[in-house]
């Protein structure tokens, strides 16, 4: 192996000066512009900004469902389309997006059954894990044989979680996948992603409206403002891990929250 | 902890063509009520219009005295129907997979296929006589014909009626055309299928019947053309009720078909 992936043994993602534009008519609507940011091994980092601050748009970036029109995105030492085509990346949609004739079990291994070139090829850094086990693993061992349409919505977004996990992909990307459902359901499932986190070990780059989820999840939150979309600051948050829910509670937290809030509204006011 | 989403399984309701009132007596007796009133203004309008309706007991006597006439009728029909059906839906199918796929397809097929669709199958039904004689090749192609296009409609509709979110997680694992294909698309539009072959199933019987009408001596249109040259209103009320009774049959084995395979 040469010297440039000994250098990516702790950057995961790197991106310079990163940009999109879209062409509407004769219209040019700037998305993104002048994203600069490396994302370590390990780190859970969360995007947090309003609609139309270009969250979702960098999120699809990174995963090469979209390609950047200025600036450089690297993925473990290559293109997003480059890892993706050897399935180092997990995606996570906002909807849990199950297939209906597939049960449960068979849902969560689909990374078994696609792009199994790259699998053959050994071309891929995955560490596929046992689909049953992560269903366990996530509360829903006695759903593993039943149908999607069979579950509420909480238990079919822990579904999808556990298909991004049993991937076995270095990286994780979600996109706002707790928004949909209930506040409670989103406060446990927010745990149980914290504690899937660090036991498997993933790079997360999870992308959410919410101030409060944002600094309950993450290492560091990238705070976006829209027109253009860009970043503001990268806010570090050292509260100590595990967390739960009594984090959430403490003055500290509900102190950091309103910091990361404050950003975004001073960067209105100097808009307006 | 208590996990709060964990509770009660959802299951989602299956669109019904007859409605569940909970109710045994009213679901059977209803329909049965208004069967019986229709069947009493029948039999009034038939021995006041002697001309217009047979009474109902002259055909039931038509069709308990010689049932072997009407079921090897219908036996050429449906022979032509299903023949036309498949071959219909086989090229149905494989259009609309390609019509997916290639946008340049799309804009040569689509203006023909509507043309065609628009086109009375009555007048095709003679020429096809002409070009391939009294047998029952212009039947099982003038079938094809009317079972083609409501397939092709709801293959093209049902292929494209993909949850975006499921595809992104495909082309994020970077899957190939064909898995997108046999594990995305082909799955999801199963119940379109279904809805197609059901509106094609009826149309195919509908196609060889009428194209009995003309050039053929066998099959329930032909038994209708002669009861209609002897005004011998039995036998076409007969030959009416066999054919209706039929689709209604197929109609039934295509929603048994669905039942087994889309189980979602």
């Amino acid at each position: 192996m040469t010297d440039t992936t000994t250098a990516t043994t702790t950057t995961t993602i790197e991106l310079s000066d990163v940009g999109r534009t879209y062409t509407r008519g004769k219209k040019e609507v700037r998305a993104l512009t002048g994203v600069d940011l490396t994302i370590k091994q390990g780190e859970f980092i969360t995007l947090f900004g309003p609609s139309g601050c270009g969250k979702s748009t960098l999120l699809r970036l990174i995963a090469g469902l979209d390609t950047q029109t200025t600036g450089e995105i690297s993925v473990f030492g290559s293109t997003p389309k480059e890892a993706s085509a050897r399935k180092d990346i997990a995606w996570i949609p906002q909807s849990s997006a199950l297939l209906p004739w597939l049960d449960i079990t068979a849902n969560a291994s689909l990374s078994n059954v696609i792009n199994t070139k790259a699998d053959r090829s050994g071309a891929t850094t995955r560490r596929p894990e046992d689909a049953g086990d992560l269903l366990g693993e996530i509360g829903l061992a006695d759903f593993r044989e039943s149908r999607p349409d069979q579950l509420s919505g909480g238990m079919r977004q822990r579904a999808s979680i556990a298909r991004g996990f049993a991937q076995g992909a270095p990286l994780m990307l979600m996109d706002e996948p707790f928004s949909a459902l209930d506040e409670l359901t989103r406060d446990t499932l927010r745990i149980r992603l914290l504690e899937l986190w660090d036991r498997h070990k993933k790079t997360i780059v999870f992308v959410t409206h919410s101030a409060q989820e944002a600094v309950l999840l993450s290492d560091r939150v990238v705070v976006m403002s829209p027109r253009p979309g860009r970043i503001r600051e990268v806010v570090d948050i050292d509260f100590p891990r595990p967390r739960t829910w009594e984090l959430a509670e403490t003055t500290e937290f509900v102190a950091k929250v309103a910091e990361v809030k404050q950003i975004l509204w001073s960067a209105w006011e100097g808009d307006e | 902890m208590i996990s709060v989403d964990a509770l009660a399984p959802v299951r989602r309701r299956r669109r019904r063509i007859f409605p569940r009132t909970g109710n045994a007596a009213l679901t059977v007796g209803a329909p049965i009520v208004l069967f019986l009133l229709l069947a009493l203004v029948w039999q009034w309008a038939a021995s006041t219009f002697k001309s217009v309706l047979p009474p109902i007991q002259n055909i039931v006597t038509d069709i308990v005295g010689r049932p072997d006439f009407y079921l090897s009728n219908l036996g050429v029909t449906v022979g032509s129907a299903m023949a036309g059906f498949a071959i219909g839906i086989s090229v149905a199918l494989v259009l609309g997979a390609a019509v997916v796929h290639f946008r340049f397809l799309r804009a040569a097929i689509m203006p023909l296929a509507l043309l065609l669709n628009v086109t009375p199958i009555v007048a095709i039904s003679p020429a096809l006589v002409v070009a391939f004689g009294f047998n029952d090749i212009p039947h099982i192609l003038v079938a094809a014909l009317t079972a083609f296009f409501p397939m092709l409609i709801n293959s093209i509709t049902g292929l494209r009626a993909v949850d975006p979110q499921a595809l992104e997680v495909f082309d994020a694992m970077a899957a190939s055309r064909w898995e997108i294909f046999s594990r995305l698309r082909v799955p999801s539009s199963l119940p379109y299928l279904f809805a197609g072959a059901r509106l094609s199933v009826a149309a195919a019987m509908i196609g060889a019947i009428v194209s009995e009408f003309t050039g053929s001596s066998k099959g329930i249109g032909a038994v209708i053309v002669t009861a209609t040259t002897y005004l011998n209103l039995s036998q076409m009320w007969g030959a009416i009720f066999f054919s209706a009774i039929t689709s209604l049959i197929l109609l039934g084995l295509v929603g048994l078909a669905e039942r087994l395979t889309v189980r979602w």
